[in-house]
């Protein structure tokens, strides 16, 4: 049975998903989930596909109401979650009946959140992906009264105890802070920063108000390039930190142009990638290098981690048929309740 | 695009856990840019699992990865099997196809006209003398949404890009920098000196291709006056042949 919801406070939300990554040949970004861990840990924890469409809420409350029986899970940014006026846990699956609405209120220390619904939210996709582009106009952002289907409505859960949370799948959660340290590898063009390339190094940053999708700005002390010679254009990777004015630091994210031609003094790491998403303006970044064996250990570390979140979830919810056969799943009173 | 026989050797560079740079560093650009995208068509055609794809442009190739499931010493591996294949087998060859552009030069179309013919020292006239008198290659797809980026006209000096760059360039707007020209297909911002306007719808998001050209095919501009603007309005650019 499909399950459906409709938007009652948009806030800045959209449905997007892990990235457009055939894009970047045709000279489209990437895009999709800024927080990809965040991302694939709400899908898994909705028992959904890691790449399955789901929602991302930027900065701003965001209200839904369920018009059957939903199972949803949110992750990202701290905040508060109801459903139903209850307030429920982040980082966890949770059970939505039909009327309820959900609220998402008060994100606060970092700035995006996800929201999965099993089942997934349907959109239209692009070069096989519904990852809004906002350069060429594309995807699905959510207004009031926009109404989402899912392709599975899920069965309240019932907790025969009132007070104890239905799951815990306790999975390590990112840690958010208002001081972000962030890994980089050398940029291909480093040597061209000469001895100034080092000030990455030993400055804290501020994150401008100016920051986005497509990249963030950072105020502080601004390695230099040592040559003015042009550039030809050349395929830039998502986290390349560049110098193109003499005001800001840019480090290119999800939404970065595919094409530059300023040098690549630094590369953000995959991991650190997901800490920027959630950076706020006025937040302090501070750089540290790695080397790209490292970043690659930690992202498969961070990979192995959502492995077992989701042979955890597969357990559980196959013992309480949720993915299987549409049916009413109770838990049942221990002996003696 | 031309067969290519004899890539041209290559040098690779880390570029972060997800991404390498190839740049093809011969004296010969023509072979260079032929290198780099036979190259990325044959990683394409050939897969590999967790490549995502490859972005050339004129000596230089990105090619894109997932960490998670292969690695830049794979990834490298990968490319120079690529590289050892077009030596034996060449990369396929492809008839161009040509575009012509209409474009309203200079005031409100073009704000950077006069600026780039101070720069340049010519008149304005001779400048969009230069930017019409050949066909460009279109040698890569770029930022944003599938600019095609073209060699730029014969301009006797590299064109500077605009020291703060706009926050909005309109569709359409065709610009110039360094010695590379380029047609804007979406609204975006930009730091390239911004000489004329195409009423010519360029970028399609409705439809796959999202934009008519690939790599390897002609364009060429042609001057219009402002009030013929209004008549190309609503309509595609589409292959002369």
């Amino acid at each position: 049975m499909s399950g459906s919801l409709i938007i009652q406070q948009p806030g800045n939300s959209v449905v997007t998903d892990l990235g457009r990554f055939r894009g970047p040949r045709f000279g489209l970004p990437v895009n999709g989930a800024l927080d990809q861990f965040s991302a694939r840990a709400a899908n898994i924890l909705a028992a959904n596909a890691d790449n399955a469409p789901l929602l991302e809420i930027t900065a701003l409350d965001f209200r839904m109401q369920a018009s059957t029986d939903l199972l949803i899970a949110v992750t990202g940014a701290p905040l508060t979650l109801t459903v139903g006026g209850r307030e429920c846990p982040q980082w966890e699956p949770v059970s939505v009946r039909a009327g309820e609405t959900v609220a998402v209120r008060r994100i606060t220390g970092g700035l995006r959140s996800y929201l999965a619904v099993h089942g997934s939210v349907e959109a239209p996709a692009l070069l096989g992906s519904c990852a809004p582009d906002t350069v060429i106009g594309f995807g699905l952002r959510l207004s009031e009264g926009t109404e989402l289907t899912t392709s599975r409505s899920v069965g309240p859960i019932r907790q025969p105890y009132f007070d104890l949370p239905l799951f815990r799948l306790g999975l390590t959660r990112p840690e958010f802070s208002s001081r972000a340290v962030i890994d980089v590898t050398d940029g291909p063009d480093v040597e061209e920063f000469g001895d100034t390339a080092e000030l990455l190094f030993n400055t804290e940053y501020t994150v401008s108000a100016r920051s986005n999708h497509i990249g963030l700005r950072l105020g502080g002390a601004l390695p230099e390039r040592q040559s003015s010679a042009e550039v030809l254009s050349r395929g830039v990777p998502v986290g390349a930190i560049e110098v193109p004015s003499r005001e800001e630091l840019l480090v290119l994210h999800r939404g970065r142009g595919v094409t530059a031609g300023y040098p690549v003094l630094a590369v953000v790491t995959s991991r650190s990638l997901d800490t920027l998403a959630q950076a706020r303006p006025g937040h302090t970044i501070i750089f540290r290098k790695t080397t790209v064996p490292e970043a690659t250990a930690k992202h498969r570390a961070a990979i192995r981690e959502l492995e077992n979140l989701r042979s955890r979830v597969s357990t559980i919810f196959a013992l309480l048929g949720i993915g299987k056969d549409p049916g009413w799943p109770e838990l049942i009173p221990a002996a003696g309740s | 695009m031309a067969a290519t026989p004899n890539p041209t050797p290559v040098e690779i560079f880390e570029s972060g856990d997800s991404a390498l740079r190839v740049v093809a560093s011969s004296a010969d650009t023509e072979a260079n840019w032929s290198t780099v995208h036979s190259l990325a068509q044959w990683l394409e055609t050939a897969g590999a699992d967790g490549v995502h794809g490859a972005v050339p442009t004129y000596d230089s190739l990105l090619v894109e990865f997932d960490p998670g499931v292969t690695s830049a010493r794979q990834v490298r591996a990968f490319v120079l099997l690529g590289l050892r294949q077009l030596e034996h087998v060449g990369a396929p060859a492809r008839t161009p196809r040509e575009f012509s552009v209409p474009v309203v030069y200079g005031g409100e179309y073009g704000p950077d006209l006069e600026r780039v013919a101070e720069h340049e020292q010519l008149s304005v006239e001779e400048i969009i003398a230069l930017h019409t008198a050949k066909s460009y290659v279109i040698r890569c797809l770029g930022a944003p949404a599938g600019s095609p980026m073209m060699d730029g006209p014969d301009f006797p000096l590299p064109v500077p890009r605009l020291k703060d760059p706009r926050l909005s360039v309109p569709a359409g707007a065709v610009a110039v920098a360094g010695r590379q020209a380029v047609i804007a297909p979406a609204v975006a911002p930009g730091g390239w000196c911004v000489i004329g306007q195409t009423p010519l719808t360029v970028l399609d998001a409705a439809s796959e291709p999202l934009v008519p050209y690939l790599p390897g095919d002609l364009l060429r501009f042609r001057q219009i006056q402002p009030e013929e603007f209004a008549d190309y309005a609503g309509r595609k650019l589409e292959a002369a042949r």
